[in-house]
C-alpha cells in the first residue's frame, strides 16, 4: 500500500516535473506581435497610426502584467493554458486592427474583459463549495438569458441570437456567453458522478438551451452545445447506450426537422455545391478557398490580403484570414493549438482535485475545439457551413468573453494553478 | 478519478478525428490550390477576366507578344503578327484552351503552393514565358494558307523545337471581331477558338500510306518485289478502292511515288488488320499526348469489325481513321531521325522577374516509332517521291523528303472539295526541319499543299539554314 502511494506520488512528480519555460515564450510572442504591427504600420495609413501603436501597447503590457504578477509575484508555473489563448487573441487583434481599425478598441476592450473574466473565473472555481452554490443560479440565469434573446432579440444575418442595446453601441449574443454557464453547470455535479437521476436534471436544461437555439434558428451554437452535452453526459455517466439513444434521437430530430421546415435544408443547399454558387450563396466560401491558396504555406503577409474585402472576412472567414496574410503553415497551427488544449486537458483529467474540475476541462477544451471544426470544416466546405467564429481569432466581443472563460476551466484542472509548484512536489 | 480518466481517453478519438479532418483539408489545399488560384475571381491575378499578372510573352528572337502594361494585357503592334500568333499566345478569356496564356497560366503567374502569388505580389506580375516560334514565320505560314482554313506546323526533328504553327482562321485579339464570330453564318470563323495544329482531327487521305508502306516493310518480306495491278480501282466484296488515275502494273516504291490506291488497298489486305493496328499503335494512334501543358488531340485508327473493303480504305487514309497534324509531324519526323521519334515543344523558356528561370525546354525523345532499317528505307521512299514524281524544282535548294495527301471528305459528288496535305522534311544536314500543311477543302496535295509547304520552308532555309 505504501509502495504503491510513492509510487502515485513520483508519477504526479514527474507529471509536473517540466513546466514550459514561459518568459522565453513570452519573448517569441511579443516579438511576433511587434512584427504584426510592423507589418500594419508599413502598409496602414497616418490616421490609424495612434490606435494601431495605443492597441499593441495596451495589449503587450496586459500580457506581460498578467505573467509578472502571477509568475513572479505569486510563483506560478505552467502558462501553457495563458500562452495559447494570448497567441491566439493577439492573431485575432492583429487582423481586426488591420481590416476594422475603427472597431479595434472595441475589441481590445472585449480582450482586457476577457482576461478579467478569466481571473475571475479562476477564483470561483478555486472553491468547489463556492461552485455547487452557484450551479443552481447561473442554471437559471442561462436559461433566462437564452429566453429574453429569444423574446426581444435581434436577427442578424438569418439567426435571432443578437440583443442589441442602445442603437447598436453595444450588441452582445448572450448564447456565446451561455457557452461558459453550460459547461459550468453540466460539470458541477461532482457528488453524483455516476447516478442517472441527476444527469435527467442536466438533460432537461441541455434540452431547454439547444431548443431554444434552435427557435433562434442559431444551428451551429445549437450544435456545439448538443456536441458539448455529449461530452458531459458520457464523461459523467460512461453510458455510451444511452447517449447513443440520445444521438439516435437528435438525428431524427435533425431529419425530421429537415424535412418538414425546407427553408432550414435550403440554408445547406451550397454544401459541396460552393463552386456552383459562386456568385451567390457560396461567395464568401469561394473567395476563401480562393485566397486562401494564394497565400501560400508563408502568407502574403498583414494588409497584403485581398479576402479581408469580403463580408465578415474577421470574423466567419476568419481561418481563411489567416490563410491568407500569415501563410497555411500558422493556419495550420492556429488549429493545432485546439489539439493541445484537449490533449492538455486528458493528461492532466486524472490528477486534478476533482471529477467537477476534469470534466469542467474537459468539456470546455473538446468545445473549443468542436467550434475551431466547424468553422474551420464549415468555411472550406468539407462540412456545411453554420457560420460559427474561430475561437479567439474571430472578431467579437461575446465571444472573446466566452472564449477566455472556458480557458479558465481548462487552467483550473491544474493543481498548480492555486498552489505554488514547491509546496506540491513537497508533499 | 480513474474511471474519469478512462472515459476521457475517448477524447483523444476526438483530437484524432480532428488531426485526420486536417489532413484531409491540407490534402484538398494542395491537390486543389492550382485550379482555386487560377479562378477569374482571384483579384491578386486577374481584373475581370484578364490575367493581368501574367509575364509578358515573346518569341525566340524576343519579340513581345503579349505583355501587362498598367494593369492591361497588350500584344504586338503588327497586326498580321498578332493574328498569326492568335492560338499560340492564346487569349485572356480562355477560348483557346491551348493558348499558353491559358494552358501555361500558372506559370505565367508563378503561382505556386508553397509561396502563392507572393511574386505577383512583389514585382507586380508573375513570370516571362519565352516561345520556341518564330512569330515572322507564323505570319509566313499564315498568310501562305491563303483564302482557305487549314495550319501548318514547322519543328527541328531532332531537337523537338517548334518553329512555326500557324492555325486558320484567327482574329487580330486586339480588335476581336466578337459580334461576327458569335453571329457567324457564312462559316468563316468555324473552329476559330481552335488551334488546329493541336487539337485538330483530319482524315489523313495519302499520307497515310506512309504508315501502310511502314507496316508492310516491316511484315511483308518480299513487298519491294512484288508488283500490283491498278485498273483505275481495286475490286473488293463487291465494292471497290478508287484510285485517282489507272496505274497499270506497278511495284512498291512506285506506288507510294504515284500514291496509287489501288496498290495501297491490296498492301493493307496482304498486312492485315492486326498489323496494321500493331503499326499505328506503336506510332501513337489512339494515345494521348502531351507537349507540356498542351494536350494533343488524339489520332484514332480503328479497324476492329472493319469489312474487307473498309480495311482497303483503311489502308489508303480513309475510313475513320483521323490524325492530328502535330501528331503526323511527330511521325515524319522520327522517320527523319531514324525512327526515334522527339517530342515538339512550344515554350523555350520561363523566367522570374529577376531572371531566375524556372522552366527550360529540352530536347525529349518519344517512342521509337520506327526500327532503323524501316526508318532509313521510308527516308528513301520518302525522299524518291519528291525527286521522282512530285520534282525537286518544287522545293528549290531543299532536298525535300515527303508525301501528299488528298483526303476526301465528302462521299457526295460535288461536295466539299478534299484536304490537302503535305508532311515532309528536308533532309540536308543543316536544315533538319521537318514540316506539315493542311489546306482543308483545299484540293489536291501536290497542287495545293506542295506550295504552302515550300513557301513555308524557303523561309525556314532563309532563318535557319546555312
Amino acid at each position: 500500500m505504501a509502495a504503491k502511494t510513492k509510487k502515485k506520488k513520483q508519477a504526479r512528480a514527474r507529471r509536473y516535473r517540466k513546466p514550459v519555460s514561459w518568459p522565453l515564450w513570452l519573448l517569441f510572442m511579443t516579438l511576433f506581435q511587434l512584427s504584426c504591427m510592423l507589418q500594419i504600420y508599413i502598409n496602414g495609413t497616418q490616421e490609424s497610426m495612434v490606435t494601431l501603436f495605443t492597441v499593441y501597447g495596451v495589449y503587450i503590457a496586459a500580457e506581460w502584467i498578467y505573467f509578472f504578477v502571477f509568475g513572479v509575484v505569486l510563483r506560478r508555473k505552467s502558462f501553457e493554458i495563458e500562452l495559447i489563448a494570448f497567441f491566439l487573441t493577439g492573431l485575432g487583434l492583429t487582423l481586426t486592427t488591420s481590416v476594422y481599425p475603427d472597431r479595434a478598441f472595441t475589441q481590445l476592450a472585449a480582450v482586457l474583459m476577457g482576461i478579467v473574466v478569466f481571473i475571475v473565473m479562476l477564483w470561483i472555481l478555486g472553491d468547489t463549495k463556492r461552485v455547487i452554490r452557484l450551479r443552481m443560479p447561473v442554471a437559471v440565469l442561462a436559461i433566462a438569458a437564452l429566453g429574453v434573446t429569444l423574446l426581444i432579440g435581434d436577427e442578424i444575418n438569418g439567426a435571432k441570437n443578437w440583443i442589441i442595446l442602445g442603437d447598436g453601441v453595444l450588441s452582445i449574443q448572450p448564447s456565446e456567453i451561455v457557452k461558459v454557464a453550460f459547461v459550468f453547470v453540466g460539470a458541477a455535479t461532482l457528488e453524483h458522478l455516476q447516478s442517472t437521476r441527476s444527469l435527467t436534471k442536466y438533460i432537461l436544461f441541455a434540452g431547454a438551451c439547444i431548443g431554444m437555439l434552435f427557435l433562434m434558428k442559431d444551428f451551429g451554437t445549437a450544435l456545439i452545445f448538443f456536441f458539448t452535452f455529449i461530452v458531459i453526459a458520457f464523461l459523467r455517466s460512461g453510458d455510451i447506450k444511452t447517449i447513443f439513444l440520445v444521438c439516435t434521437a437528435a438525428l431524427l430530430g435533425g431529419l425530421g426537422i429537415l424535412t418538414f421546415r425546407p427553408y432550414v435544408a435550403n440554408r445547406f443547399q451550397t454544401y459541396r455545391h460552393v463552386w456552383e454558387y459562386a456568385q451567390t450563396g457560396g461567395y464568401q466560401q469561394v473567395r476563401l478557398l480562393i485566397y486562401s491558396v494564394s497565400g501560400g504555406l508563408f502568407g502574403l503577409g498583414i494588409g497584403n490580403g485581398r479576402l479581408r474585402s469580403v463580408y465578415a472576412a474577421t470574423e466567419d472567414l476568419a481561418f481563411g484570414m489567416v490563410c491568407e496574410e500569415f501563410g497555411i503553415i500558422i493556419a495550420f497551427a492556429v488549429l493545432l493549438t485546439f489539439v493541445a488544449l484537449v490533449v492538455y486537458s486528458i493528461r492532466y483529467a486524472a490528477a486534478a482535485r476533482s471529477a467537477f474540475y476534469s470534466i469542467a476541462a474537459l468539456a470546455a477544451s473538446s468545445l473549443l475545439l468542436f467550434q475551431a471544426a466547424l468553422h474551420v470544416f464549415g468555411v472550406t466546405d468539407l462540412l456545411p457551413w453554420t457560420g460559427v467564429t474561430l475561437p479567439f481569432i474571430s472578431r467579437g466581443g461575446s465571444s472573446m468573453l466566452c472564449c477566455w472563460g472556458l480557458a479558465a476551466f481548462i487552467k483550473a484542472i491544474d493543481v498548480r494553478t492555486y498552489r505554488r509548484y514547491d509546496k506540491i512536489a513537497r508533499n | 478519478m480513474k474511471t474519469l480518466s478512462r472515459r476521457a481517453w475517448v477524447l483523444y478519438v476526438l483530437a484524432a478525428l480532428f488531426l485526420a479532418g486536417l489532413g484531409v483539408l491540407f490534402y484538398t489545399f494542395w491537390s486543389n490550390a492550382d485550379d482555386w488560384a487560377m479562378r477569374h475571381a482571384n483579384r491578386h491575378l486577374y481584373a475581370g477576366d484578364t490575367l493581368t499578372a501574367a509575364g509578358s510573352i515573346t518569341d525566340e528572337t524576343g519579340a513581345v507578344l503579349a505583355e501587362t502594361v498598367d494593369g492591361e494585357r497588350q500584344y504586338n503592334d503588327d497586326r498580321d503578327i498578332r493574328t498569326a500568333t492568335l492560338h499560340v499566345v492564346g487569349d485572356s478569356e480562355g477560348y483557346i484552351a491551348t493558348g499558353v496564356q491559358t494552358a501555361y497560366q500558372e506559370e505565367l503567374t508563378g503561382y505556386n503552393f508553397v509561396d502563392g502569388v507572393y511574386d505577383v505580389k512583389r514585382y507586380g506580375k508573375g513570370n516571362d514565358l519565352q516561345l520556341s516560334v518564330n512569330a515572322g514565320l507564323c505570319v509566313e505560314a499564315y498568310d501562305a494558307l491563303g483564302k482557305n482554313k487549314g495550319t501548318v506546323g514547322v519543328f527541328n526533328y531532332k531537337t523537338g523545337k517548334l518553329v512555326c504553327v500557324a492555325s486558320k482562321p484567327a482574329f487580330d485579339i486586339a480588335n476581336k471581331p466578337a459580334e461576327n464570330i458569335n453571329n457567324d453564318k457564312t462559316g468563316a470563323y468555324e473552329g476559330v477558338y481552335l488551334n488546329r495544329f493541336f487539337s485538330g482531327l483530319y482524315t489523313p487521305g495519302s499520307t497515310f500510306k506512309i504508315i501502310t508502306a511502314a507496316s508492310a516493310l516491316d511484315n511483308i518480306a518480299d513487298i519491294e518485289d512484288q508488283s500490283f495491278r491498278c485498273r483505275g480501282s481495286y475490286g473488293i466484296d463487291g465494292g471497290s478502292v478508287k484510285c485517282l488515275s489507272t496505274h497499270g502494273t506497278i511495284g512498291f516504291e512506285r506506288a507510294l511515288n504515284v500514291s496509287c490506291n489501288s496498290a495501297f488497298a491490296q498492301i493493307a489486305l496482304q498486312v492485315g488488320a492486326e498489323k496494321l493496328t500493331a503499326t499505328t499503335t506503336a506510332l501513337g494512334f489512339n494515345q494521348r499526348f502531351m507537349l507540356g501543358n498542351i494536350r494533343l488531340a488524339q489520332s484514332r485508327f480503328d479497324v476492329s469489325g472493319a469489312s474487307q473493303l473498309d480495311l482497303g480504305w483503311a489502308g489508303v487514309g480513309q475510313y475513320t481513321t483521323l490524325v492530328n497534324p502535330c501528331h503526323m509531324l511527330m511521325i515524319v519526323g522520327a522517320i527523319a531521325n531514324g525512327g526515334q521519334a522527339v517530342m515538339p515543344y512550344l515554350v523555350e523558356r520561363i523566367t522570374t522577374q529577376d531572371g531566375a528561370v524556372v522552366q527550360e525546354a529540352e530536347t525529349e525523345t518519344g517512342a521509337q516509332m520506327f526500327s532503323e532499317a524501316t526508318a532509313a528505307r521510308l527516308q528513301e521512299l520518302l525522299r524518291s517521291n519528291v525527286e521522282n514524281y512530285y520534282g525537286d524544282r518544287r522545293f528549290r535548294g531543299l532536298e525535300m523528303c515527303g508525301k501528299t495527301g488528298t483526303a476526301e471528305v465528302s462521299s457526295e459528288e460535288g461536295g466539299d472539295d478534299p484536304h490537302a496535305w503535305f508532311v515532309g522534311y528536308s533532309q540536308r544536314e543543316d536544315l533538319p526541319y521537318a514540316i506539315v500543311v493542311v489546306v482543308e477543302n483545299g484540293g489536291g496535295g501536290s497542287s495545293v499543299a506542295i506550295p504552302v509547304a515550300n513557301q513555308v520552308m524557303q523561309a525556314v532555309d532563309d532563318l535557319y539554314g546555312k
